[in-house]
């Protein structure tokens, strides 16, 4: 079997680079272990948003100027980056996600203990804050929870938003709406998680021609007149945006909805969009195999083989890794060594273990470990034994130089590194039709 | 004795993907989903077998959860296995009708006219309902008078002339039920140059029996059935199954479930669009013409499971004149014999109804699928004619 582009990995990198290859008119397939990082990210998108000394960056594509030469961003650089996020943005409008920003800045995105983090793009559903006034306006909060939904905490949000200098002084106020106002039946315990809940609701409550005045009417009574309410993100996966926008029109609140514990609806919903805009644009998408190798000549990737073919080798003129890191098993560690586990890529990291690990388990610091990963040229091609592989291309988590964390850069590394490989296969590629 | 314990469902991370995507956990709050079902409740089964929960009786063995594990747990086999070790299924006389599918073929097929007429008949349908517990709303799956080993006497001669062979599983539907699919394979395989045998006896492959808690009769069906592959396999290529459930069970849940070995000819036993696809890759492709149709691919779960949506895809895009639609890869809801019981029936609808709602927003001409049971449920639920890949590949033959 042959095609014009394997990509492997179906996390945010993968499918962005995937999706841009499917329009462009190629052939194009994703091969994925298994569900990636988004079920359990925010859904919004970071791109830069804090500094070395840990102070927030207002700006993200004028400061990414001044990282050093080997981080991701530097390679992609900001125009094809800024390229890539519209690119994403149009993809995600499409099946149906709004994401918005402001402008050129960072926004404030609140998350489920009360911090503010650094994002460039966010979904409807929750409210973006001014980055570095995030109170502004804001002198009540209403944090409410649904009964016994343990994955939440107001008062934790609370406490952690209370540190918040903006909003030390603010009012809180705490409120629980219970499942009976809801009209909502969950005998068991594991149905007070975020998607059963969502399932649940889904059920009782919104298959009722009122069931959304019931709960804009819970909350109206259980926010009073705060200025902003935050709930968790628990009610619906598919189309939560626009119920969040209904309900901020039925209440006349400001409603903002923070991503919770795995699976985050948020984050989930990210997920199926992209791969639902890969099959549309006629790309197509495996589940559940995995990569085991690749057959290499001439500093070529001809073919791979997989876990669960492997007697069929699939080749492709070009392929895309987007493996993630260490937790989606694109990068491995033993006591020794870190390493690359499908290709055996060289991966950019010290020889000895001093110099990746840490005595103290936390001790503040960013971890080095997540510095490490795939070492690439300028284009994102990645070398073996020294050797460089012109048609292979590595995007997301799984490269090196950057500390996806520490910087809040992982959305904008995925996106702008998968966009940019996409369109170097574009480019030598008679037969793609340019569209962009 | 702890190191005869299988712990790898330990390697499980918490994470609740495999919930997020299993069809079951979806519409059927009394399913805890397969974290809860499998690793979880495997820690607590390990320590006291009591508690087993009988929710589990509600998993269909789809193995998305398996499908969508981003490290590795073999969830829905976790839980097929607490099931066995527990014996905790109703086997009455209704889980036998349904499972021993080679049986109640054997049964049906030589009175198949009159099988078939009663079968649809409200009175009969209100009495199975009410007696054993199938769900009158089902049109049960029609018996062929001439199975398909009867039909194949026929072709035997015509087979031997090829040099290149292949055995041929059938499994239970294509002989007992609609031999269609089964003659289509002939015919395309033929048109490849290569001639097909079948085994000297074959037994139901066992899913059904898995599903419904049969064991012990799965595991004699399996060891038959190993006997046979040896044996056809000493003078043909391959074993070739054209139902990706009889194939996924033949390659996958022998050993892991039914704890069968057969590592030493499983890459020898092949779904059907496998075998093809790499005979074209190997440029013996038939010669084809247009089939100018606009169709939607449903993909069956055990395929996706078998990473076997490549091949039938491959397959289909060979076509010339084909337009294939991808549907978005959701569960039909049957289940083989799971959406037939009554206290299912509602489960098994709501779990379709996103593959239904799909394919009657897309104007298309038929809907194409892999397996006889999705077909049975998509042609039950909308206004399509469902075909194998076959099929159309039998029909596009020059
Ligand atoms: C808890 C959490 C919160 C996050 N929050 C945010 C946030 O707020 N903002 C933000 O911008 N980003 C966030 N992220 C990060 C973001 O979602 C992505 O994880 C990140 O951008 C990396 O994406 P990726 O595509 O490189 O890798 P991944 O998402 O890790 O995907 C890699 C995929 O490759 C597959 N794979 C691995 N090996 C193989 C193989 N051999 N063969 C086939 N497939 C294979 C894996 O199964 C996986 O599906 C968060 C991540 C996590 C974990
Ligand atoms: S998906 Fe896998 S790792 Fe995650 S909870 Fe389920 S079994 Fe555990
Ligand atoms: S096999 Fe299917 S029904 Fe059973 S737990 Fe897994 S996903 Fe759910």
């Amino acid at each position: 079997m042959n095609y014009d582009v394997i990509v492997i990995g179906g996390g945010l990198a993968g499918l962005t680079g995937a999706i841009r290859c499917a329009e462009a008119g190629l052939k194009t397939v994703v091969i994925s272990a298994g569900e990636s990082a988004l079920a359990f990210a925010s859904g919004a998108i970071d791109v830069f948003g804090i500094e070395q000394d840990n102070s927030f960056v207002e700006c993200p594509f004028a400061a990414i100027r001044h990282l050093p030469s080997t981080h991701p961003y530097q390679k992609v650089g900001a125009a094809s980056l800024q390229q890539g996020l519209t690119f994403f943005t149009e993809q995600m409008a499409a099946a149906g996600i709004q994401l918005s920003n402001f402008g050129q800045q960072n926004h404030g995105r609140l998350t489920a203990l009360g911090a503010i983090r650094p994002a460039w793009l966010s979904q409807e559903g929750a409210d973006s804050l001014p980055l570095l006034a995030p109170a502004e306006g804001i002198r009540r909060v209403a944090i409410i929870n649904i009964a016994g939904f343990r994955d939440f905490q107001p008062a934790l949000m609370a406490a952690g938003m209370k540190r918040h200098p903006g909003f030390s002084e603010a009012e809180f106020i705490l409120a629980d709406i219970k499942t009976a106002t809801l009209n909502i039946n969950t005998r068991n315990a594991y149905e007070l998680r975020s998607l059963e809940l969502a399932r649940t609701l889904k059920r009782d409550l919104f298959s009722q021609p009122n069931g959304i005045n019931i709960l804009s009417s819970a909350l109206q009574k259980a926010a009073g007149n705060a200025d902003l309410v935050v709930i968790p993100s628990v009610l619906a996966v598919e189309g939560g945006n626009e119920l969040i926008r209904q309900l901020e029109t039925l209440t006349g609140l400001r409603i903002c909805e923070v991503a919770t514990l795995p699976p985050s609806l948020p984050g989930m919903r990210m997920a199926s969009a992209l791969k639902q805009r890969f099959r549309q644009l006629g790309g197509m998408f495996l589940e559940g195999d995995q990569v085991l190798c690749g057959c290499f000549a001439e500093n070529r990737l001809s073919s791979v083989k997989t876990r669960l073919n492997p007697d069929m080798p699939i080749s492709a003129s070009h392929f895309i890794l987007a493996t993630g890191s260490f937790f989606s098993q694109g990068l491995a560690s033993d006591r020794h060594h870190l390493s690359e586990p499908v290709f055996g890529l060289d991966v950019d990291a010290p020889d000895s273990r001093d110099q990746w690990s840490d005595h103290r388990f936390m001790d503040g610091k960013p971890h080095n470990l997540s510095h490490f990963g795939i070492n690439t040229s300028e284009q994102l091609n990645p070398y073996r034994n020294g050797q460089k592989i012109h048609n292979l291309y590595c995007a997301g988590a799984v490269l090196n130089g950057f500390n996806p964390v520490q910087e809040a850069s992982s959305g904008g590394v995925a996106i702008g590194t998968g966009w940019f490989a996409a369109n170097r296969i574009i480019a030598t590629m008679p037969q793609a039709e340019e569209t962009c | 004795m702890l190191n005869t314990i299988d712990t790898s469902f330990d390697s499980c991370i918490k994470c609740t993907v495999c919930t997020t995507r299993c069809p079951v956990a979806e519409v059927n709050p009394d399913y805890p989903g397969p974290k809860q079902a499998g690793p979880d409740g495997e820690r607590l089964r390990i320590k006291n077998p009591a508690l087993y929960d009988e929710a589990l009786q509600h998993c269909t063995n789809c193995k998305r959860c398996e499908v969508a594990c981003p490290s590795g747990v073999h969830v829905g086999t976790v839980i097929q296995l607490a099931k066995a070790r527990h014996g905790g299924f109703k086997k009455g006389p209704r889980e036998f009708i349904l499972s021993h599918t080679d049986m109640m073929g054997s049964l049906s097929t030589p009175a198949a006219p009159v099988v078939n007429i009663a079968t649809q008949l409200k009175p009969v349908k209100k009495l199975l309902d009410k007696v054993f517990g199938i769900d009158q709303r089902q049109t049960l799956p029609k018996y062929t008078h001439q199975t398909f080993r009867r039909w194949f006497q026929q072709q035997k001669a015509q087979q031997n002339r090829f040099d290149r062979k292949i055995s041929f599983f059938h499994g239970c539907f294509t002989n007992y039920n609609d031999p269609t699919v089964g003659k289509h394979l002939v015919a395309v395989l033929n048109a490849m140059n290569i001639g097909v045998t079948l085994l000297k006896k074959e037994k139901c492959c066992g899913v059904p029996l898995i599903a419904n808690g049969f064991f012990d009769k799965a595991r004699k069906n399996a060891e038959l059935n190993m006997g046979q592959f040896a044996d056809s396999l000493a003078d043909s290529e391959c074993v070739l199954a054209t139902e990706p459930s009889c194939a996924m069970t033949l390659r996958d849940e022998y050993p892991e479930v039914l704890h069968v070995d057969n590592h030493a000819i499983k890459e020898r036993i092949l779904f059907a669009s496998a075998f093809i696809t790499r005979e074209f890759a190997k440029g013996n492709k038939p010669d084809m013409t247009p089939v100018n149709l606009r169709v939607a691919y449903h993909s069956p779960c055990h395929l996706i499971k078998q990473g076997g949506v490549i091949h039938t895809m491959e397959l289909l895009n060979s076509i010339p004149g084909l337009e294939v639609i991808m549907l978005d890869q959701k569960c039909c809801g049957m289940s083989g014999t799971y959406g037939f019981k009554k206290e299912n029936y509602q489960t098994s609808q709501n779990i379709g109804q996103g593959v239904f709602d799909q394919i009657e927003a897309l104007n298309v001409d038929y809907v194409v699928t892999d397996c006889e049971s999705c077909k049975m449920q998509i042609e039950m639920n909308t206004a399509h004619k469902v075909l194998h890949p076959l099929t159309l590949m039998a029909q596009s033959l020059a």
